[in-house]
């Protein structure tokens, strides 16, 4: 940046600095709140990782022994096994529906508001409640599902869907799909529609098939809004806690324990609070250094200007 | 000056007084411990001027409630809390000292003798009993009687209960022989599962509470025993992930038999008194009854300024009026020396449940969150992998291990 000779004046100087400090004045309010509401918990969870802090009695200084821990904590490690699990495939799942999705509601076609306004509204009901609900769904007594596969002659008798693994899995991710992929499709919707329609139909003239369209064109021109799609999907993904808490309470025999139902259990079951602290600080390494990694796959940011 | 500062310090604590006079105490109890203690803290409160204000919380968290209610210095003034969890709060110094009052009163002897003795931690008391309960086996006898069964013999033996349980599977549809809480509810397959073990002369913990102690020929034959049930197909396809919710599924009145716990009388007598049912002692493996002795404990939050307003209410749950309260819904009596005129023209089937503290265990351990009651914790865990599950020895072998490093990792 070149600096124009009149810039150095006194005058513009001054306005200048008094614009620097108006700046510091309009952004301090979320400064404070970021300083108030992460920063300063995030160092506090730092110091408490540090310690071995029980919820009741004397904290106690043990440097880095719950880092170390946590290498050969077996339980730790089968949730970090459990989470990565749940993401790959639930984020699969996610794409799968929500592309389609995307591409169904983006087409100006009668109604279509309509199913734009059907698909998305699992997302506004809350997470925990989806969860109840669908406990509700699955149960084996009282709900929907297992008398109606029964009906139709799927199962032979009532099947109890949250008692084995894979059946509870099964309703689990259906019901994170149901909740999340309308969220996820409105995102693509977005970037389905920020690419001009002139590309297309040059596409189109120039003789490329669908396939070919959707490959060469529609993908990278829709990098970005991938890349914001599959961070939020993942982040949420493996911070997901509320649909195992509330629909199998971890599981058949705790094979649904995901990394923050463990941080959770060893915070406020057993009540090691300072090895909870270290837990969560790792998730958030582990979660710091995927999303930078996806960054940098999907080469966002290179073409800035 | 200083005459009048006096002065203001008398004013002060004149003030002070008349407040104490009718004061309001915060109390937390746990939700499914039955109307009992409700219904005296109802008559409580219209017949004294101090005021006892409850909050229900629900059993799986209180324990997480009460400790960060600690920590962050809101804790209530005292509370109901299950007393196998009263060591570990004690051991914590969180609790108020209640020794020297405990001691002073005149039938402090005849209080429940397992909850003055989870009550006790290093010749201290720091709690009392507030509601005891011990498990019992109970039936169905309109069930029984359609299945042509005598509805006034209580089984004896598992042998006796699995072949019932068949005969009523046998009436059809919805109608089953037998239920419990099978997905993760420690808690509950604590209180009706291990006094099949217990009665057999074996137990899950070693007496110092240092050893897991879990395979065993006995509960090899307890767990083969329910899952005879479960291959049989006399319990409920929900049972396998019920975590609790549904303990009292012999409510519905589709169950011919359960193992429940004493408040369940209480709740069965004045919630539903369409279900006629029989009461007995849970048989062990081998025919010998056995019990668990549960219950809450009153604790005192350390420090609280209400000490004597609580001691009041707690002096009032001992009286006659307060026991016969609460034995009405379910609680047996707490005081051994009245329990028998405090029973006396009530329901004759809490008379079975109070016969069961005499046969009856109850853990002592400061981990029984951790072991025991956790839905993620190996007993739990046990509890659905072995009789669930496909892989019996697997569901030992891990379940003893983890128990184990369990209790060495807090050494």
């Amino acid at each position: 940046m070149t600096m124009p000779a009149i810039a150095s004046s006194p005058a513009r100087k001054r306005r200048r600095r008094s614009s620097g400090w108006q700046g510091l004045a309009y952004i301090a309010p979320a400064i404070a709140l970021v300083t108030v509401f992460f920063v300063l918990p995030v160092i506090f969870t730092l110091w408490m990782s540090l310690h071995r802090w029980p919820l009741l009695g004397a904290p106690r200084w043990i440097g880095l022994g719950n880092y170390l821990r946590m290498f050969d904590d077996a339980r730790f490690l089968a949730a970090l096994g459990f989470t990565t699990h749940y993401t790959v495939v639930v984020t699969i799942a996610i794409f799968a529906i929500a592309f389609p999705l995307a591409f169904f509601v983006e087409k100006q076609r009668p109604l279509v508001s309509t199913y734009r306004t059907v698909i998305f509204l699992p997302v506004v009901v809350g997470l925990a409640s989806a969860s109840l609900l669908w406990v509700w769904l699955a149960n084996v007594d009282s709900g929907l599902l297992s008398p109606l596969l029964q009906m139709l002659g799927l199962t032979e008798r009532r099947l109890n869907l949250l008692a084995t693994f894979d059946t509870a899995f099964l309703t689990v991710i259906v019901m994170v799909v149901w909740k999340i992929a309308g969220f996820t499709m409105i995102i693509l919707l977005t970037g389905l529609q920020a690419i001009p329609t002139e590309l297309t139909e040059a596409a189109r003239i120039d003789g490329a098939r669908p396939w070919q369209r959707f490959r060469h064109l529609t993908l990278p021109l829709m990098r970005r809004t991938l890349a914001l799609a599959l961070i939020l999907s993942i982040t949420g993904s493996i911070l997901a806690f509320d649909q195992f808490y509330i629909m199998t309470s971890g599981g058949p025999q705790n094979r649904m324990i995901s990394v923050v139902y463990y941080i959770f259990n060893q915070s406020f079951v057993s009540f090691n609070l300072g090895y909870g602290a270290a837990l969560s600080i790792a998730l958030l390494v582990i979660l710091v250094l995927i999303s930078v990694i996806q960054l940098w796959l999907l080469k966002v940011g290179d073409d800035r200007p | 000056m200083l005459r009048k500062l006096l002065f203001a310090t008398a004013l002060v604590s004149v003030l002070g007084s008349g407040a104490a006079s009718a004061e309001t105490i915060n109390m937390w109890v746990r939700s499914g411990i039955g109307d009992s203690f409700k219904e005296v803290v109802k008559a409580y409160n219209t017949a004294q001027q101090d005021k006892v204000e409850l909050t229900e919380v629900p059993f799986s968290e209180l324990v997480q409630k009460y400790a960060t209610a600690i920590a962050g210095g809101q804790a209530p003034d005292a509370l109901s809390l299950d007393l196998i969890y009263t060591p570990a709060f004690a051991a914590a110094g969180q609790l108020e000292d209640m020794t020297d009052w405990a001691k002073s009163l005149t039938y402090f002897g005849s209080l429940s003798p397992s909850h003055v003795k989870l009550g006790t931690y290093e010749e201290r008391v720091y709690g009392l009993p507030l509601l005891v309960e011990t498990s019992i086996f109970a039936w169905n006898k309109g069930l029984y009687k359609q299945a042509g069964l005598d509805p006034e013999k209580a089984p004896t033996t598992w042998q006796e209960i699995t072949a019932n349980a068949e005969k009523i599977r046998a009436l059809g549809d919805n109608t089953y022989g037998f239920y419990f809480s099978g997905g993760g509810c420690g808690g509950c397959a604590i209180f009706t599962f291990t006094p099949l073990v217990w009665g057999a002369g074996a137990d899950i913990l070693s007496e110092d509470g240092k050893t897991a102690t879990l395979d065993t020929p006995q509960m090899r034959k307890a767990i083969d025993i329910y899952r005879n049930l479960i291959a049989k197909d006399t319990v409920p396809a929900g049972a396998a992930s019920d975590n609790g919710v549904n303990f009292l599924s012999i409510t519905n009145g589709k169950i011919g038999q359960q193992s429940l716990g004493a408040f369940a009388i209480g709740t069965l007598v004045t919630k539903h008194p369409e279900i006629d049912f029989g009461v007995a002692l849970i048989p062990g493996v081998d025919g010998k009854p056995s019990s668990f002795a549960g219950g809450d404990n009153f604790v005192v939050t350390k420090g609280t300024p209400k000490l004597s307003a609580v001691k009041k209410f707690i002096e009032y749950t001992y009286s006659m009026e307060g026991q016969k309260i609460m034995a009405k819904y379910g609680s047996l009596p707490t005081r051994g020396d009245i329990a028998d005129e405090v029973l006396k023209g009530l329901d004759p089937r809490l008379d079975v449940a109070k016969d069961a503290i005499a046969v009856a265990k109850t853990p002592y351990t400061l981990q029984f969150n951790d072991l025991i009651n956790s839905a993620n914790g190996p007993w739990a865990t046990f509890i659905n992998a072995a009789i669930f599950g496909n892989d019996v020895d697997g569901a030992f072998e891990s379940a003893q291990s983890e128990m184990q490093s369990i209790i060495d990792a807090a050494q």
